[in-house]
């Protein structure tokens, strides 16, 4: 899975969980600057991203999350 | 009404919560959530199942684990919330770190349980709810191995006997029920249950694709508690009780016992014939001849079921779902408290297209698969049990009968005659307490106020001095219909009220109504009160009584803001209404 393919899945997760048709994703989205990704809702996206790359997440992985990019090189680093 | 349909996937049903419409619902209950995990996924959970399942969840979440907090403090936003239930649910980690803290693990199971115990005392002195309590679930994790049950003093020894303490307890209690979360762990397994990253990132009681069936499984004792659960299985008989066509291939051919599928078709029906010992009525529903139908009951050595454990039994050739309606007429029980199972795949979507009410699992095509179908399913929650519960199969029996005689008189006077009923009115006492719960509980459509009374509070209306609460007993020349009505009157200053009165179903028509109300009025006069009064207040499933209190010649008076509905009438302008009916016992 390239770069490209990773953010689209990405999108494709986010639009749905956060219930947000349109969102774009930049690496400096942040939960502040997104409404209804709050806690509870990064719970739910790190299960949906899980399942849709079928990858694992720690909680180590978890805490050093502060923004988009930081998923996508996450993700990729997983994938890898 | 169960809802079979329904997905547990924890993304989807997440994804729904968010725009959650409940204005299909018909019955809005309020519950409490007390726990020491983080619950808002949890309660996302149960108002989307709630939804999909009828109930408009009213849900009171208490902050992360404030459990005794907020049982202790009478002023609390548990008891404001004026909650129905209050669940208690804990987590096996905040156990574990308890019990290796604790000094004296000796004392621990006691000082454990007597800390539940407790909890639920200070509840019953602050409120009527039901108790929904959680087992543990055992951890995965053996510092003895093997050997981990043979020291009483090890973390799974402990944590199996607080447990078995909560369960003691519980059966001593009146208003607990038990969520066994360990028996759902077990379901799934232990090690896929618990996710150790998702407790440590965010305090999640176990992995989230499991959580629904936690909100499944207090769903459904909220519901079987609140009245909605199964009172009839109806079976279909070739390749569902034996394999084969019992017609074609007669008694001799049928795969019935030994081994292979004729030995999964007889776990079956010992799991069908342990369902009818606790009080389900089964019925028959086949595409048979009824003397081939028969021929198993009758013949067949290996044959658990017997005739005499079928309440109806339908063979013949016409639409099952034409069937079902005549045993749900018999029954007179709601279709959504009747499960249908049928191995053909026609059949159930027969019955799914016409009577979309009665529950219809999906079964296997391979027998050996239907009794974990039924298991995953957990179709027979049930919020009380009493040993009368093992004969309601036989007085259903005995109603087929009397609606066979009835055709056989022309004068429904001179029919209720012929059954020579035999009436005792009783006033509530300790031995029947469960039974009377029990039909506070079941009792839907006709049930005037729907008071759901629980065991407790059933027991304090009996040593209350203003209240006459009593039961109605009946019985014919065909048998015993055991306890059928209760009715709660109060003695107010001119007046006698009638603050609940219901009756089962099965003894519509026998006079049974015009019998209680004319020796209500006779207590009245001899209490010398002037007045009777009674009330109405609508559900959705008791249309049937709306008019009861004007059929005995009651005033009317407007409603409340509630619904509620108020009906009085003079002693003194009250006409004795016919019965046929012999008093043979009165408390009142």
């Amino acid at each position: 899975m390239n770069h490209d393919e990773v953010v689209a899945t990405l999108t494709t997760v986010f639009r749905q969980r956060l219930n947000s048709p349109d969102l774009v994703l930049s690496p400096e989205l942040t939960a502040a600057d997104v409404p209804g990704w709050d806690s509870l809702a990064h719970i739910n996206l790190i299960l949906a991203v899980e399942k849709a790359f079928s990858i694992r997440i720690a909680t180590r992985d978890v805490r050093g999350m502060k923004n988009v990019g930081d998923f996508i090189s996450l993700i990729e680093k997983k994938l890898a | 009404m169960l809802n079979l349909r329904v997905s547990h996937d924890y993304l989807e049903l997440m994804a729904r919560a968010a725009d959650l419409s409940t204005a299909h619902c018909k019955r809005r209950i309020r519950l409490a959530i007390l726990a020491d995990f983080a619950t808002q996924h949890l309660v996302q959970l149960l108002r989307v199942l709630g939804a999909e399942h009828g109930v408009d969840l009213d849900i009171y979440e208490a902050d992360y684990d404030s459990i005794d907090l907020e049982v202790h403090d009478g002023d609390s936003g548990l008891y404001r919330a004026q909650p129905e239930f209050i669940a208690i649910m804990v987590a096996s980690e905040k156990l574990k770190a308890k019990f290796y803290n604790s000094q004296e693990r000796a004392g621990f199971v006691a000082a454990m349980v007597d800390r539940y115990r407790g909890l639920w005392e200070a509840v019953a002195l602050q409120c009527n709810a039901t108790i929904i309590q959680s087992t543990y679930v055992i951890p995965s994790e053996r510092a003895f191995g093997n050997f981990e049950l043979k020291q009483p003093e090890s973390m799974g020894s402990v944590f199996a006997a607080i447990n078995q303490g909560l369960v003691e307890a519980a059966r001593n209690s009146k208003s607990v029920q038990l969520c066994d979360l360990d028996h759902l762990a077990a379901e799934i397994g232990r090690r896929q249950w618990f996710d150790a990253g998702r407790w440590a990132m965010s305090k999640t009681l176990c992995a989230l694709d499991y959580l629904p069936l936690v909100a499944q499984a207090m769903l459904d004792v909220v519901m079987a508690s609140s009245g909605f659960f199964v009172k009839c299985v109806a079976l279909d008989l070739d390749n569902t009780l034996w394999g084969g066509i019992i017609g074609d291939d007669g008694v001799g051919g049928i795969v019935l016992g030994g081994y292979d599928e004729g030995e999964s078709f007889v776990s079956f029906q010992r799991f069908i014939a342990d369902l009818k010992r606790r009080g389900i009525i089964l019925a028959v529903v086949s595409k048979n001849e009824e003397s081939n139908a028969l021929l198993p009951f009758r013949e067949h050595p290996e044959m658990v079921l017997k005739e005499s454990d079928i309440s109806v039994f339908i063979a013949n050739w016409e639409n099952k779902a034409d069937n079902l309606r005549t045993i749900q007429r018999i029954l007179n029980i709601g279709y959504d408290s009747i499960v249908f199972i049928d191995d053909n795949p026609f059949e159930r979507n027969i019955v799914r297209q016409y009577l979309p009410g009665v529950i219809v699992p999906e079964l296997s095509d391979d027998p050996t698969e239907y009794l974990g179908i039924l298991a995953r399913l957990n179709l027979f929650e049930t919020a009380s049990y009493s040993a009368a519960d093992s004969k309601r199969g036989e007085q259903y029996r005995d109603e087929a009968q009397r609606e066979l005689t009835k055709s056989r008189y022309t004068d429904v006077g001179e029919y209720l005659q012929s059954l020579t009923m035999q009436l005792s009115l009783e006033h509530f006492k300790p031995a029947n307490l469960a039974r009377i719960a029990q039909l506070i509980q079941r009792s839907n459509q006709f049930n005037l106020v729907t008071n759901r009374y629980n065991e407790a509070q059933c027991g304090a209306l009996a040593t209350d001095s203003t209240y006459l609460p009593f039961t109605i007993t009946l019985r014919d020349k065909f048998g015993d219909y055991g306890l059928i009505s209760v009715i709660v009157l109060r003695l107010d200053t001119d007046a006698l009220v009638i603050e609940e009165y219901l009756m089962s179903c099965r003894v519509l028509k026998r006079t049974v109504e015009q019998f209680a109300m004319n020796r209500i009025f006779e207590k009245a006069a001899q209490l010398g009160l002037n007045t009777v009064i009674g009330h109405y207040v609508p559900t959705a499933k008791n249309e049937m009584v709306r008019q009861f209190y004007a059929g005995f010649g009651f005033t009317e008076h407007e409603a409340d803001e509630g619904g509620k509905v108020t009906w009085s009438m003079p002693v003194s302008e009250y006409i004795p209404q016919k019965s046929y009916i012999t008093l043979i016992a009165d408390e009142l």
